[in-house]
């Protein structure tokens, strides 16, 4: 029998623990005498400042159609170039600009450097994913196979991805195969992460498809089915369903494992965080931030999954 | 077309069976069925009836012999068993519907992915065989929501979608709660009727002696007895049978 539980007092409880730790946090920073300056943060997120249109080469600027159109003449005589949209001008006619100088400013806001390492992040994450599911459906399906060539080639696979740091095989993969392979430094991050990933949905896959009961190969194949047909149709189907919840565990951890593509200079959420912590010296408010973001891929990713998984259960 | 049909419709010639293990499943089991014949395998558990019967569609190898189904030897190389299969029902103890179909989605399938019918025309067959089983009202509910008996039925109109020339039955009322087995029984009876080559491996002493145009005895591995149901029932000569019938009756 279960114990009746008094629910409005536990959930009283629970609050108080949570101010409990987050008062805990303010007090020690107090302690450390910590300055929280949180207004610095938002311009990281999005920036609102105007932003400057430069020259892009030595010149005379001409004005026309009452201040409308910027016009900017090279010394060296050659095509000149046109500035059509702007809100602020910073440029009189006649005046001899340099490259590099402002010539103008636009007023549209534009995203922040920590939002531009979190659409890197969901972009490399969600690459890998894709290629890591392609990998590990063939290793899965591999790991079961008849053929000893097969099933050694993927036992080998797993077990060597499986034994070896993420961080190792990221470097390996820019610094050796990369080379070799001329490849850029997201390719090379997808590319790891991806085996890496790809290993493990393997494993998750080989024991979703062992876990139905081999009945329905034999149905399948009894109705004619060749073996390629009852996999795509009666197998997969079941043990995609049963594989769900590991599934969404291990796509959890590739977000957070593409932070260590940073090590090789791709500027994902964490590389971003750790530049914005360099200019704003603000690492405790950086942080929390950047945790917060996140927390809010990984819950977006894990309540589409329950989604999915309420929408298959119509079966049970 | 009378002319040179061969009546024999499966010719099972010293099929032997030895699992890696070293367990000798089948010993030189033979066994002819003709068209349109219902054949009935009863025995102890451990057998090899099961067995047998698996070695008819090749869900199970055979170690040595042959079987020859329409004509076709299941172990030329050349066989494409595929094909067999597809011509060539089979109905399981456990009933293995597929639990992420619906009932109709279940007749559907084979027909659509093997014999590339339009959906439009598998949804016809389909509902004509639920029909026919009598699960008309049910066609839309999941496995899960049906009873033993239902699904047995279900799984039998799955069999019968892709039309075969042969119904291989495993023990189909063993997994069943007594009160379904008329039910599924009913269905095998009137598939029999209308003269539907099987091969039924049961405990139904009822249904053998009632339905069957021969009953085969297997024991060990091997087919120790082969006659009509009368002989089979009330003169056993055989004292392996005598003794078995002395247990089941």
């Amino acid at each position: 029998m279960d114990k009746q539980y008094n629910n409005a007092f536990w959930h009283l409880v629970f609050v108080a623990i949570l101010i409990t730790i987050g008062t805990g946090v303010y007090l020690s920073s107090k302690s450390i005498d910590y300055t929280w300056r949180w207004e610095r943060i938002p311009q990281y997120l999005i920036n609102t400042e105007p932003q400057d249109i430069t020259a892009p080469f030595d010149g005379t600027v001409e004005l026309s159609d009452n201040d409308k159109t910027v016009t900017l003449i090279p010394d060296n005589g050659e095509d000149p170039f046109v500035l059509k949209q702007f809100d602020i001008l910073n440029v009189d006619d006649g005046d001899i600009v340099f490259e590099g100088d402002a010539l103008a400013g636009l007023d549209n806001w534009q995203i922040g450097p920590i939002t531009w390492g979190l659409v890197m992040t969901l972009k490399i994450s969600m690459v890998s994913l894709v290629f890591a599911l392609i990998i590990g459906l063939f290793t899965g399906l591999a790991r079961i196979s008849a053929n000893p060539a097969l099933r050694n080639l993927s036992i080998t696979y797993i077990e060597l991805i499986r034994g070896t740091p993420l961080l190792v095989q990221i470097f390996i993969f820019y610094f050796f195969i990369g080379t070799v392979l001329e490849l850029d430094r997201f390719t090379a991050g997808v590319a790891a992460l991806a085996v890496f990933t790809g290993a493990y949905i393997a494993e998750i896959i080989r024991s979703g498809i062992q876990s139905i009961h081999p009945g329905q190969m034999e149905a399948a194949r009894s109705l004619g089915m060749n073996y390629v047909q009852a996999m795509v149709y009666v197998i997969l189907p079941q043990a995609f369903k049963r594989t769900l919840p590991p599934m969404a565990g291990q796509f959890i951890n590739l977000i957070k494992d593409s932070s260590l593509v940073s090590v090789i200079a791709i500027t994902d959420l964490s590389k971003a965080g750790r530049e914005v912590v360099n200019s704003t010296f603000a690492p405790f408010e950086v942080w929390f931030t950047v945790a917060l973001l996140y927390l809010v891929l990984t819950g977006a990713l894990s309540w589409m999954v329950q989604k999915l998984e309420k929408r298959l259960a119509a079966s049970d | 077309m009378t002319e040179h049909i061969d009546p024999s419709i499966i010719v099972a010639k010293d099929v032997d069976k030895i699992y890696p293990n070293g367990c000798h499943a089948l010993k030189e089991v033979s066994l002819t069925v003709n068209r349109g014949e219902v054949v009935v395998v009863v025995g102890p558990s451990g057998s090899g009836k099961s067995t047998f019967l698996r070695t008819l569609n090749q869900l199970e190898t055979t170690s040595g012999g042959s079987i020859r189904i329409d004509g076709v030897c299941l172990q030329d190389p050349k066989t494409d068993i595929n094909q067999i299969r597809a011509e060539v029902g089979m109905v399981f103890q456990s009933f293995n519907l597929f639990p992420h179909k619906t009932a109709l989605e279940n007749v559907m399938l084979a027909p659509m992915k093997v014999l590339k019918k339009s959906r439009d025309e598998a949804e016809q067959k389909g509902k004509e065989l639920m029909l026919k089983v009598g699960l008309s009202e049910r066609m839309h509910s999941f496995p899960s929501q049906l009873s033993g008996g239902q699904q047995q039925r279900v799984a039998i109109a799955r069999a019968l979608a892709m039309m075969p020339m042969i119904m291989l039955f495993d023990e189909p009322t063993s997994a069943l709660d007594p009160e379904m087995v008329g039910e599924v029984l009913d269905v095998m009876q009137s598939l029999a009727k209308e003269g539907m080559t099987m091969v039924v491996v049961t405990h139904e002493m009822g249904f053998a002696r009632e339905v069957a145009d021969r009953v085969v005895f297997m024991e060990d591995g091997e087919l120790v007895v082969e006659d009509t149901p009368e002989n089979f029932f009330n003169n056993p000569t055989n004292t392996r049978l005598k003794k078995f019938l002395g247990q089941v009756l």
